[in-house]
């Protein structure tokens, strides 16, 4: 496929990331999207290890390694500084994983998209604290096993729908994207690129290694959460304007599930249950959207 | 320009005459005046700054390490519970080398809810690596704000500028208010050693193993004890351009004294009356009065104190499990000096209770007629309370 | 922004001055990923062993000269079997099992047709001059390959053909609307323009054939089945029975006949569906008379297909009995056949049914039930015991006393006769007397089989010479190999066809042209199944930045140095041009 990104690379080889880590390759388009006038804030997160140990860095932009729950809060500080230094065109983003997004970090969040900070928020979301060990968020799925939520205490709370949390601040863009879809990613990072504000991409980033799959399937694994319809591709401008990217063919959720192993405990019955509660929020969705199941 | 000035305000002028560029704000009572007065000074342009309305003081301190990390020189203010919130980021602060100036108003920690004047809070702070300089008067405040910038630029460590709640942040003194021309020539502008720059790209704060840890902390260290040095260079700058200098301690009638008072904040001035009136019927009182906490003046203390007989330390703070903490620390500075004087430790004042001249007199005289310490700590003026109810 | 001060340089704090590069991730690895091409079902399928998913790829990338010249490296007549191939690769099409196999034949001719438009002229790897000369006898498809092969492999090659133009049963069996004369022309013309020469309206006798053997250092017969079998009934010699390829060969030949009425057909083979659509188009009414079902008929599907859509009428399970004459037509009578079991080929075994004969009365009737060799000498001797006759899958090569060696091929030695397998079998006789004079009989099975496609029966050129072909796993790409996510439903392009009614009016040729446009989308269609068509997914995916392309963005290279061995490229391949091995592995 062709990216309408630039070929020069802004990562290194040589990050500790496992082996198919969903979060490299999140990152690897994302910064061809976004280019090298960039600065990067980045909480507390696996990428945080993978970035690399004193004196050594992965990334080719600069980066300040921040708390975990300050990344809507630092990235308003540094944007505030390049503005009155008079640089208003290098993009200042905040790359968060999900525990840094969904949990502790929601409120600095809440509160620098309610100020509409001019920032692109990106959580890489791998479903749980992976880098402490595979601990339950606010956004490991229904269903899934952790190491917080391991045996008969699967989690029975549904994912946090953080897009739409934020779309309730009425920020002017948020978006979904997947590294199982390049072009629509790199297409998004672009577009956020060229908004003032705030803007929110969740990208949906595999973690064999937590997800107990094997790093072969991480790309196969993405792409058929959007196919199963459990992580539509989809946009929202100015938190009215439901725009859904990807309408698939018709993919059971049982499917999806059956390949990972943190989820390898599910009955038939629970699956059905998922699968209605799927359907639910892609129903859901569509009426947002203007349109019909 | 002389004014009359509340405390608060005479934060808000510093700040507005340091140039500083980038502001974070989250109110808590009573250090409201100051970032409502530089919202406002922002809004009408007095200040050419970005003024951030963080939804907490821990996104506040977050802010401004961001900011100060992409190169603009920064401020924020708050006090007790927000400083507290803050605590995890100030360590982080100055783990980073960046020289941010916070104005502190000493509030008393709760429950319960008490907003009036104890330094528990911002010496509670003492060990992230934070200059900490306690002002007694606005003029102090004033000026120790726009030297706390040039100081913390020279050392690349961030300074607190403490002021008491309420008897300072909202009393009305006469300030002299120096013209931006003066400072200007005092504070050059900010020239950041490292910075968030495209063009020259790498990474803050990164994971950092045992084998370099150490080294990093060290340096931290080296900092503080240039900073003693420093402290003085810049008082001298400053004094040379403006006409006034404070000293990292200030001696009052330590010459001849047997007794020391050692004092911090607005309690040193009730000190210097309760002096007059003691020196008044011949007793040999001095006190001590500690302006830079951290880094601290151990030589300094040594020295004043290693002539008295007697040393009174008043906290307005304590640490539970120990005792007050100005006590601890002067205590430390003294225990390897030959045959130094003991220590009366009294906590007097929580919560924004008054320290008269009548309870320092009182405090001489139980002193005076001791030869030791009969307790660790003595707190002054417990009432009876009804444990009943 | 002022530079930073000396103090830069006394600060030691966490701040980086370095890349990761350092780390050599390499050294994680348990498994190793490389790329390697595998092979393509289709070129398997193919009797000439065309790397078609290597052509398609091309097309795709409006590289069609280049296209044209991978077909020509395996196949002189592209332009013949675009139009006349009975594709067995698009039955073997992965694509099949997604939504619809790839027009590869629609694709083969659009190449040649293109070719020939712009007169372009092909680039090819000629060998260097043996010095050895060889007589191929006969110009049809199978001495046109062996000629073509021969050529490039350094030989000096001289084509006798007995009939006043070359071609064989492609100019004299094959109806225009199916091969056009200029098509043909174009295609020989090529040909010799490589340096092939052929002499029309030189029959060889015996005679001369045993001079031959003689005065060359190998020869090739490629005669065919010139010899129609005429029927075995009563009635079979009388007036109004005619043959059906000598009907076919009139009419190529420029005559001009009508036939209008009823004619009727028998046989089910292509030469019948060619003589009925023939008639058709010469005024009269066709129907086919076959003693078995429809599905039995050995004529190509869509021969059948559009002999129906003509107006042609199929008759099936009837046998005939004998012919009688009847004022000026001919009353054919008929025994109904019924199925009783299988024969051995696969095909319904006949009996004769119970039903009482049927007898239908026509103009003329044209008999299509096969032909023969025309000389005794152009059978080839049956393989067996001497060891100087060799039986290669396609053709038959002996080696005696007499002379030179001969090779049979074509019709005469195929088990399939059609115009695919006889180009097969001329590659396969060329190759097979490269590898006689360079390395001796002994040498032929196994250098022979070295250059099977896939396993065989196929063989390819490119890889006899050491192409980059040889390189390719021989390991047969199933449908269960490709990643399909990485495809949309697409409709197989629709080749424009004439109008049934303008069909019957002329003999124009029916499938209309496509557009370089069109060519190249549905191209676009293709797998691609084992080869590397440059896609990306393997560097795009890679989360450690281990796949490295060359500046013109044609050659990627893992850098071991850093891969972990996560195996994404291989999986996300579409078309399993790579593989995962263990570490260590050799």
């Amino acid at each position: 496929m062709q990216l309408e990104a630039m070929d020069r690379e802004l990562m290194c080889s040589g990050h500790v990331g496992c082996p198919g880590c969903g979060a490299t390759i999140a990152m690897r388009f994302m910064l061809k999207a976004l280019g090298e006038k960039t600065v990067m804030v980045l909480p507390a997160c696996c990428w945080s290890v993978i970035a690399g140990p004193f004196p050594q860095s992965s990334l080719k932009i600069p980066v300040i390694h921040t708390a975990f729950e300050t990344g809507g809060a630092t990235a308003s500080g540094v944007r505030a500084a390049l503005d009155m230094r008079g640089d208003e065109e290098t993009t200042v983003i905040t790359w968060a994983g999900d525990g840094g997004t969904f949990d502790i970090g929601f409120q600095a969040l809440s509160g620098a998209v309610e100020r509409n900070e001019n920032f692109i928020y990106i959580c890489y979301d791998n479903e749980a604290y992976m880098n402490t060990g595979i601990q339950r968020s606010s956004s490991t799925p229904y269903g899934a096993w952790t190491t917080t939520t391991s045996g008969s205490d699967w989690k029975k709370l549904r994912k946090k729908n953080i897009v739409e949390a934020l779309v309730a601040h009425r920020i002017p863009y948020a978006a979904t994207a997947n590294i199982a879809y390049p072009e629509d990613l790199v297409r998004k990072v672009k577009k956020a690129k060229d908004v003032k504000g705030s803007r929110f991409l969740h990208i949906y980033a595999s973690c064999p290694t937590g997800w107990r799959i094997p790093s072969e399937m991480s790309i196969k694994i993405a792409r058929m959460a959007v196919q199963t319809n459990i992580f539509p591709l989809y946009e929202v401008e100015n938190g009215v304007n439901y725009t859904i990217n990807v309408k698939p063919r018709e993919y059971l959720v049982r499917e999806y599930f059956k390949l990972q192993g943190r989820f390898r405990h599910l009955s038939e019955e629970d699956l059905d249950q998922i699968q209605a509660m799927v359907n639910e929020d892609w129903e859901l969705l569509l009426r947002k959207a203007g349109e019909h199941a | 320009m002389k004014k009359v000035l509340e405390g608060s305000q005479a934060v808000a002028e510093a700040v507005r005459l340091a140039k500083v560029q980038v502001i974070s704000a989250y109110p808590i009572t009573p250090q409201t005046h100051i970032v409502e007065l530089l919202s406002d000074y922002v809004t009408t342009g007095k200040m050419n700054a970005k003024y951030l309305r963080v939804e907490s003081e821990h996104s506040c301190m977050a802010a401004l390490i961001g900011a100060q990390s992409a190169g603009v020189r920064t401020f924020t203010a708050t006090c007790s519970q927000g400083l507290a919130l803050m605590h995890e980021l100030l360590h982080w602060a100055s783990g980073a080398r960046l020289p941010i100036v916070m104005g502190e108003v000493n509030r008393a920690l709760a429950p319960g809810w008490n907003i009036w004047s104890d330094q528990t809070d911002s010496l509670a702070q003492r060990d992230t690596g934070w200059m900490q300089i306690y002002c007694e008067d606005s003029q102090e405040v004033l000026d120790s704000t726009i030297m706390a910038y040039r100081l913390a630029e020279r050392v690349n460590l961030p300074a607190m500028v403490v002021l008491d709640a309420f008897f300072l942040s909202h009393t009305y003194e006469p300030v002299d208010v120096p013209e931006q021309e003066e400072v200007d020539r005092f504070l050059p502008p900010y020239n950041p050693v490292f910075i968030l720059d495209p063009k020259h790209p790498y990474s803050l704060s990164p994971l950092v193993t045992p084998n370099a840890y150490l080294e990093m902390r060290h340096d931290i260290a080296l900092a503080m004890e240039d900073a003693l040095a420093i402290f003085d260079e810049v008082e001298g700058e400053f004094a040379r351009i403006l006409g006034r200098r404070y000293g990292m301690v200030e001696e009052i009638d330590c010459d001849d004294a047997d007794i020391v008072f050692v004092t911090s904040g607005t309690v040193t001035s009730t000190a210097r009356l309760a002096l007059e009136e003691l020196r008044a019927r011949g007793e040999k009182v001095g006190a001590l009065k500690i302006k830079l906490f951290r880094p601290f003046p151990v030589e300094a203390v040594r020295r004043v104190l290693g002539k008295a007989r007697k040393v009174i330390v008043v906290d307005r703070n304590f640490s539970f499990g120990a005792s007050g903490i100005f006590a601890q620390e002067v205590r430390a500075a003294l225990c390897n000096s030959p045959g130094h004087p003991p220590v009366f430790g009294y906590i007097a004042g929580l919560g924004g209770r008054d320290i008269t001249t009548q309870m320092l007199s009182n405090i001489y005289f139980e002193v005076k007629k001791s030869e030791a310490p009969r307790r660790e700590s003595v707190w002054v003026g417990l009432q009876e309370v009804n444990r009943a109810t | 922004m002022e530079t930073p001060t000396a103090l830069q340089n006394i600060l030691y704090m966490p701040r980086t001055s370095t890349t990761t590069e350092s780390n050599k991730t390499g050294s994680w690895r348990f498994l190793r990923p490389r790329y390697e091409e595998k092979t393509s079902p289709c070129s398997v399928a193919c009797p000439a062993g065309e790397d078609i998913a290597r052509i398609e790829m091309l097309i795709t990338q409006g590289a069609f000269k280049e296209a044209w010249e991978t077909i020509l490296l395996e196949n002189p007549l592209p332009g013949v079997c675009g139009r006349v191939c009975y594709h067995p690769c698009e039955g073997r099409c992965n694509r099949r099992e997604f939504d619809a196999a790839v027009a590869i034949h629609t694709m083969e001719r659009f190449l040649a047709d293109a070719a020939a438009r712009n007169e372009t002229k092909p680039a090819l790897p000629l060998q260097p001059a043996t010095g050895r000369r060889i007589a191929i006898i006969g110009s049809g498809p199978a001495g046109l390959s062996a000629a073509w092969f021969l050529n490039i492999l350094g030989y000096e090659t001289e084509i006798f053909e007995a009939m006043p133009a070359a071609g064989g049963m492609l100019r004299w069996g094959i109806p225009a609307y199916r091969l056009p004369e200029a098509v043909l022309n174009a295609e020989i013309a090529r040909i010799e323009a490589q340096g092939v020469r052929i002499r029309t309206g030189e029959a060889v006798s015996a005679t001369r054939f045993e001079e031959m053997l003689k005065s060359y250092d190998a020869l090739f017969i490629g005669c065919g089945y010139w010899r129609d079998r005429p029927l075995d009934i009563p009635g079979a010699a009388g007036p109004g029975v005619e043959d059906g390829i000598s009907f076919l060969r009139e009419i190529r030949g420029g005559v001009k006949r009508d036939v209008p009425g009823v004619s009727a057909v028998i046989g089910g083979g292509n030469t019948a569906i060619d003589v009925a659509r023939s008639i058709v188009r010469r005024g009269g009414k066709a129907v086919i008379v076959y003693r078995r079902r429809r599905e039995d008929m050995p004529a190509f599907t869509e021969e059948v297909q559009s002999a129906g859509e003509e107006g042609v009428e199929i008759r099936e399970l009837l046998a005939p009995v004998r012919i009688d004459a009847a004022g000026g037509d001919c009353v054919l009578t008929l025994q109904p056949m019924a199925i009783a079991g299988q024969d051995r080929d696969g095909r319904g075994k006949i009996v004769a049914a119970a039903d009482a004969p049927v007898m239908i009365t026509v103009q003329r009737i044209f008999t299509a039930t096969g032909a023969g060799a025309a000389a005794p000498w152009h059978t080839p001797p049956v393989p067996g015991a001497p060891e100087a006759i060799r039986g290669l899958s396609h053709c038959v090569l002996v080696q005696d006393d007499r002379g030179a060696p001969v090779v049979y091929g074509g019709d005469l030695t195929t088990a399939d006769k059609n115009v695919t397998q006889a180009i097969a079998s001329g590659k396969q006789a060329a190759l097979a007397l490269d590898i006689l004079f360079r390395h001796g009989a002994g040498a032929m099975r196994d250098r022979l089989a070295s250059c099977l496609v896939g396993g065989g029966p196929s063989l390819s050129l490119e890889i006899y010479l050491n192409g980059p072909r040889r390189e390719r796993n021989a390991h047969i790409v199933a449908y269960e190999e490709i990643n399909a996510d990485y495809f949309q439903y697409e409709p197989r392009v629709v080749q424009p066809r004439l109008l049934i009614e303008e069909r019957h009016s002329s003999f124009d040729e029916i499938d209309l042209k496509i557009s370089a446009h069109t060519a190249m989308r549905e191209a676009g269609r293709c797998f691609n199944c084992g080869i590397c068509n440059g896609c990306d997914n393997c560097y795009l995916f890679c989360p450690d930045v281990s796949i490295l392309r060359s500046r013109d963005m044609t050659d990627r290279h893992i850098d071991y140095d850093y891969c972990k061995g996560c195996g994404l490229c291989v999986v996300e391949c579409p078309r399993n041009a790579m593989t995962l091995d263990e570490e260590g592995t050799p």
